[in-house]
């Protein structure tokens, strides 16, 4: 479950950090975003990178966690790479994934 | 060569990466097909059949075959089943490890089992091309080489790394070909440089072998001994003293508490009171590769003579690196990580490949004949070393359960099969345009992968542990479907394609 919440996270840090583009915000929404959001969105990313980060050295033990971190980070970013020409939209509803899990986790 | 630092290492980055992203991507792909290298085995072995009997109750069938059949013999082994293959080994002798005889773990009975290259072959091509071993490991070496000037020249000459991290533009030629290449090189830039450097770290005292040369004059066993690797003196006054084997069931627990998972168990002059039992770990129990470590237990008393030892700090840096690589700590998980990741570099090398013909299509197809020769030859390479590599691969699985199990020297047979496939597809590849020939042989490759359930459910009794490889066989198929569809209808998919973006963009 903890392994699950590590790849949730580096997802949603991935999708803000792409968002956070100017050029990849006005491909899913057609404008430009407002600076102040162009800012949050990456602090978001960071942030949700970082826990990531932390939720893979609990799961795993702080070894091993941190492989499967930049494994996991790395494919995150491919996969925002690939859906976000094809379906944009279901690219950013994905995040849903995170309350969902910390709904899972919290059962 | 070219003017700027930045056009030499864009000439060296297409010339090195077509000649060698040749045998790169082979390595590659075979390098992440090894990832699952037991499950292949197991797939390839139908005879083994999936049980849920724990490590002792096998250990136990196993003693009691070596008891009954090899009671004098001086070393026994018994490999055990775990997580990722349920076969039951033993072997008596002197010095035998691995292979040997395959048990019904039920049973205990002797099962027949068809010689197979399995799925071993995948990884021992991996680092020797199937050449003898040591001129294997040296090709290799050299090309993980050229693949780290790769990576290096090909973050020179991507100009923006940052800017462009999550651009893909697909529908567009050239332009998504170097996207996806760029893309799939960038995002996972970390694992490419790893993974390369690893490898090479692996075969550390093959390639550089100075130091053990001049401290050791060239024994590796020796420098080994000094890293702490102590061997247990044999008493020789109690070889001639009958004793029996201590219970395993609490040596094994012992161990397993200490090390996980057990791969095999070796036992030395069984039967007198001299004997000890040696219980070596499988591989992932830490990052550090753990090969060659055992737990040895007095074979009489059943007391722990010797911990698995410490490695010191420039063993274990070398260890870590090459577990890193072999990827057998963390469990499926982290396999899966691993495996997905290398598919991606694959298809890096893949695309980069293509990128190499795509760019120059228009500016051959009025260049002389002779450049339209050689133009031609490297697109032939590059389908059969593509895609035809992958056709092999599969092939491979085919001829496994399709060549008949009686069969002398089954194994190479096998092997031949591999390399017959990817030699035609060389020969097909120069008959035929080229655009034909990527549709035609990935489209038989998909078929081959999509079809793999259906001929593991007709050549041998339904085992539910092969689902997953067969369900994973299935979704790679059906990926080479696509691309093969993508080859044979690339122009009517254009329009659409851009009339959609601009839809979207339009909003």
């Amino acid at each position: 479950m903890l392994m699950i919440g590590a790849v949730v996270f580096a997802y949603v840090g991935m999708l803000a950090l792409c968002l956070g583009l100017e050029r990849h915000y006005k491909q899913v929404w057609g404008r430009a975003p407002a600076p102040w959001l162009r800012v949050a969105l990456r602090s978001a990313g960071w942030s949700a990178l970082a826990i990531s980060l932390w939720v893979s050295g609990v799961a795993w033990g702080w070894a091993m966690g941190p492989v499967a971190w930049f494994g996991g980070i790395s494919l995150a970013g491919f996969g925002v790479a690939m859906l976000l020409p094809y379906w944009p939209r279901a690219m950013v509803w994905l995040a849903a994934a995170l309350p969902l899990w910390g709904v899972l986790l919290a059962v | 060569m070219k003017n700027t630092f930045t056009q030499s290492m864009a000439w060296l980055h297409t010339w090195a990466g077509l000649i060698f992203g040749w045998l790169l991507f082979a390595i590659f792909a075979t390098g992440t097909l090894a990832v699952f290298d037991s499950e292949i085995d197991n797939w390839m072995r139908p005879e083994v059949r999936s049980h849920d009997l724990t490590q002792l109750q096998a250990a136990q069938r196993g003693l009691a075959y070596l008891t009954q059949h090899a009671p004098g013999a001086s070393n026994w082994n018994i490999s055990l089943p775990d997580a990722r293959s349920p076969g039951l080994q033993v072997a008596s002798g002197e010095r035998r490890r691995g292979g040997g005889t395959a048990l019904d773990p039920h049973t205990g009975e002797p099962i027949e089992v068809r010689e197979t290259a399995g799925g071993s072959f995948f990884f021992r091509f991996h680092f020797t091309l199937n050449l003898p071993r040591n001129w294997g490991i040296f090709v290799v070496g050299a090309l993980a080489i050229v693949m780290l000037v790769g990576l290096v020249s090909g973050i020179v000459i991507h100009k923006k790394i940052f800017k462009e991290f999550f651009t893909f533009r697909p529908g567009k030629g050239q332009r998504s070909w170097l996207d996806f290449h760029n893309a799939s090189a960038v995002l996972l830039l970390p694992f490419h440089l790893m993974i390369t450097y690893t490898g090479l770290v692996i075969f550390l005292l093959i390639y550089m072998p100075a130091a053990v040369d001049a401290l050791f004059e060239g024994d590796n066993q020796a420098y080994y001994k000094a890293q702490g690797e102590q061997r247990l003196l044999t008493p020789r006054a109690a070889l001639k003293q009958p004793a029996a084997l201590v219970d395993l069931a609490p040596v094994l627990a012992s161990a397993q508490e200490r090390l996980g998972a057990i791969s095999s168990i070796g036992i030395s002059n069984p039967g007198t009171a001299a004997a000890r039992i040696e219980v070596r770990p499988t591989l992932g129990y830490r990052i550090a590769l753990s090969k060659g470590q055992a737990m040895v237990f007095d074979g009489v008393s059943g007391e722990l003579l010797r911990d698995v030892p410490d490695m010191r700090p420039a063993v274990l840096t070398q260890r870590v690196m090459a577990g890193l690589h072999f990827a057998q700590f963390g469990g499926y998980p982290m396999r899966w990580l691993y495996f997905v990741c290398a598919l991606v570099s694959t298809a890096m090398i893949g695309t980069g490949l293509v990128l190499f013909c795509v760019k120059r299509r228009r500016k051959y197809a009025s260049a002389s004949v002779s450049a339209q020769r050689w133009y031609k030859v490297a697109e032939s390479f590059n389908v059969a070393f593509v895609a035809g590599l992958m056709l092999a691969c599969a092939g491979l699985l085919w001829a496994n359960r399709l060549l008949p199990v009686e069969l002398a020297q089954r194994a190479n047979w096998e092997v031949k099969a591999f390399f017959a496939v990817w030699l035609l597809s060389l020969l097909h590849a120069g008959l035929r345009p080229a655009q034909r020939a990527w549709a035609e042989q990935l489209g038989l490759a998909a078929v081959l992968c999509i079809g793999l359930p259906v001929l593991g459910a007709l050549t041998a009794q339904h085992d539910p542990a092969h689902r997953v490889l067969e369900a994973t066989s299935v979704v790679l198929g059906g990926l080479l479907a696509y691309a093969a569809w993508r080859c044979v209808a690339p122009r009517e998919e254009k329009p659409a394609r851009k009339r959609a973006t601009v839809a979207v963009e339009g909003q």
